[in-house]
């Protein structure tokens, strides 16, 4: 059996010969770590990403099947994109940057982490007119055709490939960060924030369907959002139906009419909330399901939704810091789960420094061995 | 509708030009400061805090919500402390070393002052030594920590290591709060107080003051 089919027979309530070996990359931090151990060589610590060859060696190396996060997309954001640079340096050697989303943020340089925002440029309508409107549509250069007329033949054969979404509510988060977000939707001007997430959703919703057009063939589709934390969404669940379900809809449809019917969404944080209309609108696979840091879970969602919500995740990765005891008892747990079907097994989110190498080699050897 | 009620009503809405004009419409017809901060602004504040709690409101809300009670009490400043206007008591708060991320802090600060408190604020990778020279300097009763990190959450250990080491426990109180933290962390490093949300900890915080 193939990993592809291994993972679409779990997700379609089919049988498998056993669990597939599932991760989601890994923090930077924890690479240069494993190096500095001697546990992988260092050229596999840099230029390290979900998919990549270097990702692929590591698999081997560690004993993974795949990494979920194996997408492929287009260019579906800000295009161009801003220019990143750094507008101030602090005596510590924290910095105030411009991301190339045009967010104001404070970093410390090699640390990676969430961003920490300042401010932001798109605040108002004339900012979105002139700086970021024509930034925002679609143009064919955003898709590479090529590689997609070619894509069925030279796409991996033995791991799921996903094709990217792009993010309706999350990317735009990026761009004007969680406190912005807030002030526009309620206050500052209500009418440009349904503007933003309509011009936006319609040039990822061309990007898609370019791709697709092209009769490449993909094993599911994914999205990436990050609008949740440890009390729930970012954002209020009405407001959230209001402004970006009919994205979804649109983007979900489409898929199924090209035969896609697995769509996961990427939410860190506590998803509950915002679940209906994920789901309601044509998302059905749950990703990574944050329970160690968060506390997120996927049982509450089967049992609300019924056998048509699926996940991919709720293995607590903080088990990976721990010993085998702790192990054992996460396999134990996420195998109870995999045995409800459409459940497969993953890390709730990138490994993060203090994970121990041999640990992720056993937690990847045991779950192999698990049969349903 | 009472001046009052309108002022707390915008503030729930986050409606903050609202708040700032109408504040300033009850300063100039002679309305006592503390009373516009009590009966308008903290109130209003204190709705939105117990529906948070109760999951009736989201994170923008609380946010545009403590936009509006901060323009409303920049307004006021100067006029409470003619007035004589005592706070309900003295916190520090900050995000602790490694960790840059504020949006939890601030509303919790925000929170706080809602709820009357002066609040003395660190900033963000704030060392543990900096806490607690604060709480002596500053007659805080309480430190409050925040981390958003996984990786920075240990930082609040030293930050009680630190306390211990200078003596000023149990008399300064020690709250623990963000993303990954949990009562059993709390618990674990020996700190005072853990809270789940901001409303709860700026509840926390009052109590501990009295």
């Amino acid at each position: 059996m193939t990993n592809i089919e291994r993972a679409m027979n779990i997700l379609h309530y089919k049988e498998v010969d056993r669990l597939p070996a599932v991760h989601f990359g890994y923090w930077p931090e924890l690479l240069v770590e494993w190096a500095q151990q001697g546990k992988i060589p260092q050229e596999l610590a840099v230029g390290n990403w979900d998919g990549s060859p270097k990702d692929q060696e590591l698999d081997k190396l560690i004993g993974w099947d795949f990494n979920w996060y194996s997408t492929k997309g287009s260019n579906n954001g800000l295009y161009p994109c801003f220019e990143k640079k750094v507008l101030e340096v602090f005596p510590d050697g924290t910095q105030r940057v411009q991301s190339n989303l045009g967010l104001i943020e404070r970093v410390k340089p090699g640390v990676t982490s969430i961003p920490s925002e300042d401010d932001y440029l798109l605040k108002d309508r004339e900012a979105f007119e002139t700086l970021y409107k024509p930034k925002m549509q679609f143009t064919p250069e955003r898709v590479n055709l090529d590689y997609y007329r070619s894509f069925n033949e030279t796409r991996p054969k033995d791991r799921p490939v996903g094709l990217c979404l792009g993010s309706v509510l999350g990317q735009i988060r990026d761009m004007v960060s969680v406190v912005g977000l807030s002030y526009l939707m309620y206050d500052d001007d209500e009418e440009l924030l349904a503007d933003i997430i309509d011009t936006y959703g319609e040039m990822q919703y061309q990007c898609v369907k370019t791709i697709l057009e092209t009769g490449a063939k993909f094993d599911f589709a994914h999205y990436w959002e990050d609008i949740c934390f440890k009390n729930g969404p970012l954002i209020s669940p009405d407001r959230f139906e209001e402004l970006c379900a009919k994205h979804y809809k649109k983007r979900n449809d489409l898929c199924h009419e090209y035969g896609i019917d697995i769509i996961s969404l990427d939410c860190d944080g506590v998803t509950e909330k915002l679940l209906p209309v994920w789901f309601e609108n044509g998302v059905n696979t749950m990703f990574p399901i944050e329970i160690g840091v968060w506390g997120d879970q996927f049982e509450p969602a089967r049992k609300k939704f019924g056998k048509g919500m699926l996940g991919v995740g709720a293995m607590d990765k903080t088990a990976l810091r721990k010993d085998k005891a702790a192990v054992d008892a996460e396999i134990e747990r996420i195998t109870r789960l995999a045995a409800m079907g459409g459940f497969i097994p993953c890390p709730d989110h990138r490994l993060m420094p203090g994970t121990k190498f041999e640990l992720v080699q056993y937690y990847a050897e045991q779950i192999k061995k698990i049969r349903l | 509708m009472s001046i009052y009620l309108e002022i707390s009503e915008n503030l729930q809405k986050g409606k903050n030009k609202i708040v700032k004009e109408l504040v300033q419409q009850a300063i100039d017809q002679g309305c006592p400061a503390g009373e516009i901060l009590n009966d308008a602004l903290m109130a209003g504040m204190n709705i939105i805090g117990e529906k948070f709690k109760n999951n009736e409101v989201y994170v923008p809300e609380v946010l545009v919500a403590a936009r509006c009670m901060n323009t409303g009490v920049q307004l006021l400043k100067p006029l409470l402390v003619a007035d004589g206007v005592q706070a309900t008591g003295k916190v520090c708060i900050g995000t602790v070393q490694g960790d840059l991320h504020d949006i939890g802090k601030n509303i919790v600060k925000l929170m706080m002052e809602g709820k009357g408190l002066e609040v003395v604020d660190l900033g963000t990778d704030v060392a543990p030594e900096t806490f607690v020279q604060a709480a002596i300097e500053q007659n805080c009763q309480v430190i409050c920590c925040s981390a958003l990190l996984t990786t920075t959450m240990d930082v609040m250990a030293e930050v009680v290591k630190a306390a211990d080491a200078a003596g000023i426990r149990p008399g300064v109180k020690i709250m623990v709060g963000g993303a990954p933290i949990t009562q059993d962390f709390c618990n674990q490093i020996g700190a005072d107080v853990y809270t789940s949300d901001a409303a709860s900890a700026a509840d926390a915080a009052v109590a501990l003051c009295q």
